[in-house]
């Protein structure tokens, strides 16, 4: 049983369990204190994403934009890079896709593909900058990379107020999308099951960007694990000075880890113009800024579980979305429990301390596992060796 | 309106005045990342930790009608909520960074749910009555042209700013408490080994930073705007971290690149009478952060390269005079 309790694998998923089940508690505290039917609420929260076919759908799409992100996050954050800039890269990537969909006069099968290829270029260039500044300046990715986004979203809301948004237009959104533009239903027509398809494409906006989706992870996986570069970033990850004395080009794997973490949120943003809304909209990453970063921590930044931890926060938001509207409890309570959530699953000291309470009142010794812990990263940011 | 009329307007007294008012929520915080970053805890929880009390202000002042009330629940929960990080880090030992990352979360969240729930409004506090600080005018000076404009009529938390400033400085520098601090954040292990409680000495500095972090959020919901809104701080508490580095984490140096910053602030708001595209004006105080921090580790990196050159002259000096000897 002890030997049960001490292997890693077991010793995540027990906390991630851990966490989420206080952090949901918690919020049912919050709601029972605020609201006047907490009952009600909760159930919206927990039970709202199955209730109704369309529902279920808002609760794939935005999984869908939350894996890409969290593959985003847990690339960079595996090198101990912290860059909060996928909100940024996201936005950019959504603009060029919107840009290529509406305008480039180019069939389907040809403008679809260069969309989300310029969706990604995008993403990997403006993650590009803070990854040069860091590598090679030195500069605080963290404050770099929220700068960037806010002038991502500013330029975004530019070009869409003063060029995209045809000029009569009451609203500041751009035209639909024409069909040649939009991802397509990821329901193939199989001959037979054309009623279950229109009702899916009716009802949902779940679209190819789903396998896609299981591309990425694969590819991040691969990339991760399985090819010298993935090795090099997480071995910076795990210790930039051991990295350098490895003889590892530590500058280039700084500014790459961030680059193509920022492929992946373009190709979030990609999915959020050309697969949920279909057009381009003020605010579009309105709500997404932070929370690629809960589902790669869910995960422990490790790609093949990113979807999966996706899917079970896609369904708190989602959850979130139907409490707003049918209860008196509004959606922000969530990013309360989101915050609890961080906090109790990078708390290295929770499960170990629980662990050994445990074994002590059992009569063994009390030598359990080490603590595992973080490699320290702010201090290290603060010199600049050559 | 043409391009003449701004420029006059941005050499005038009045702007001078707003530089420094728009700077203080900007000059509180940076002091407080200062402390923390001194200390070795680089504390990224200052933007959460500055909407959680400008939030706590308007909201206690509003229901007792009290400033004096509202900017004490202010300070008190901002601290608490800087204690979190103190406590997560420190002693559950959560990452630093992650834990910053999900106080500011939580206190996104949390205060639009707060506002929702007491006003059923999420942008902003308008329906509330909530307080304001009173601002000094200060007796003479504000007789003297020019001069006064820009000295007397600001609020309370401009001429704290100033002071704040100085006493820091008296703190980090003049103080054993302040010297400890430094040695904790310049090498732990070499400050543990004669005695000094680490942990200890960076709680102390996480909840300073707490402090001065809130009296930041309250000068931005109580002295600069009167009411509160959904995110007020803007990435300030971030622009304050960059403040930090950009003034060589000097105190002063702090406070002059946190007034860089106000200056980039107020003449974006100028620029607004111009007609310019909106967005363009509302990036500058962010591109200015961008290239800021750029120029700054520029410069660090000359400093680093001149210090090794002479360095190594020395040594090749002192090398040459033991040979000839």
């Amino acid at each position: 049983m002890s030997r049960f309790l001490d292997s890693p694998t077991v010793r995540s998923i027990a906390r991630v369990v851990l966490a989420t089940t206080a952090a949901l508690l918690l919020g049912f505290v919050i709601t029972w204190l605020v609201s006047d039917d907490p009952i009600g609420a909760y159930k919206a929260l927990l039970l709202g994403p199955v209730s109704r076919l369309n529902r279920f759908g808002d609760w794939i799409e935005e999984s869908i934009t939350l894996t890409f992100l969290g593959l985003a996050v847990a690339l960079v954050f595996k090198a101990e890079q912290f860059s909060l800039g996928q909100e940024g890269q996201m936005v950019l990537g959504a603009l060029v896709a919107g840009v290529v969909s509406l305008f480039v006069p180019l069939p389907a099968y040809f403008r679809i593909p260069l969309a989300l290829l310029a969706a990604m270029t995008a993403g990997f260039l403006w993650g590009l900058i803070p990854g040069y500044l860091k590598a090679y300046l030195d500069a605080n990715e963290i404050v770099s990379t929220l700068m960037l986004n806010v002038l991502a979203v500013k330029f975004y809301e530019y070009l869409l107020t003063y060029y995209i948004k045809p000029p009569n237009a009451g609203y500041t959104t751009s035209e639909k999308f024409p069909v040649e533009g939009v991802l397509p239903s990821f329901f193939p027509p199989i001959p037979g099951l054309e009623n279950l398809r229109r009702t899916f494409v009716n009802q949902t906006n779940i679209s190819v960007a789903l396998y896609l989706l299981i591309v990425a992870t694969i590819v991040v996986y691969y990339l991760m694990y399985r090819t010298p570069f993935g090795y090099e970033l997480r071995m910076v990850g795990a210790n930039i000075k051991f990295a350098r004395y490895g003889g590892i080009n530590t500058k280039r794997v700084i500014m790459l880890s961030m680059a193509i973490s920022g492929i992946l949120a373009g190709l979030a943003g990609a999915h959020l113009a050309m697969g949920i809304h279909r057009k381009l909209i003020l605010n579009i990453q309105y709500g997404l800024g932070f929370e690629g970063i809960v589902v790669a921590i869910l995960a422990r930044n490790n790609p093949l579980a990113i979807p999966f931890t996706a899917l079970a926060y896609g369904y708190l938001r989602a959850g979130a979305d139907v409490m707003e509207r049918t209860s008196d409890v509004s959606r922000e309570m969530v990013l309360v429990i989101q915050g609890v959530i961080i906090l109790l699953v990078t708390a290295e000291r929770i499960l170990p301390v629980v662990q050994k309470r445990v074994r002590a009142r059992r009569g063994e010794d009390e030598d359990g596992a080490p603590p595992e812990t973080l490699p320290p990263a702010p201090a290290a940011a603060e010199k600049g060796e050559d | 309106m043409p391009i003449q009329v701004v420029l006059r307007s941005i050499f005038s007294a009045l702007f001078v005045a707003s530089v420094l008012r728009i700077s203080t929520p900007l000059i509180l915080p940076a002091l407080g990342g200062l402390i923390s970053e001194l200390a070795g805890v680089i504390n990224i929880a200052l933007e959460g930790i500055m909407l959680v009390a400008a939030f706590t202000g308007v909201i206690i002042s509003a229901y007792t009608h009290s400033v004096v009330l509202g900017v004490l629940a202010g300070i008190v929960v901002g601290v608490l909520f800087s204690a979190l990080l103190a406590l997560f880090h420190l002693y559950l030992e959560t990452d630093i960074i992650l834990a910053g990352i999900a106080l500011n979360i939580m206190a996104t969240g949390g205060t639009i749910f707060l506002l929702f729930t007491l006003t059923g409004d999420k942008g902003n506090s308008s329906s509330l009555a909530s307080g304001a600080v009173p601002t000094i005018h200060l007796p003479f000076i504000e007789d003297i042209p020019f001069v006064g404009t820009v000295v007397s009529g600001h609020n309370i938390f401009t001429y704290l700013a100033f002071i704040l400033t100085w006493l820091v400085a008296v703190f980090l520098y003049k103080t054993p408490l302040g010297t400890h601090l430094r040695a904790v954040g310049e090498n732990p292990a070499a400050a543990a080994s004669v005695g000094i409680n680490v942990k200890r000495t960076q709680t102390i500095a996480i909840l300073l930073s707490g402090f001065l972090a809130s009296l930041g959020g309250l000068s931005l919901s109580m002295a600069y705007l009167t009411l509160f809104q959904n995110s007020m701080t803007a990435g300030r508490g971030f622009i304050a971290l960059a403040a930090v580095y950009l003034g060589g984490r000097t105190p002063w140096g702090t406070f002059l690149a946190a007034i860089v910053f106000g200056f980039a602030d107020a003449l974006s708001n100028q620029l607004g009478s111009l007609s310019i595209p909106p967005q363009w004006v509302q990036m500058i105080p962010y591109a200015a952060t961008v290239v800021a921090l750029v120029a700054y580790n520029i410069r660090k990196r000359a400093q680093a390269r001149e210090r090794a050159r002479k360095f190594q002259e020395q040594q090749l000096k002192e090398l040459e005079a033991a040979t000839t000897k």
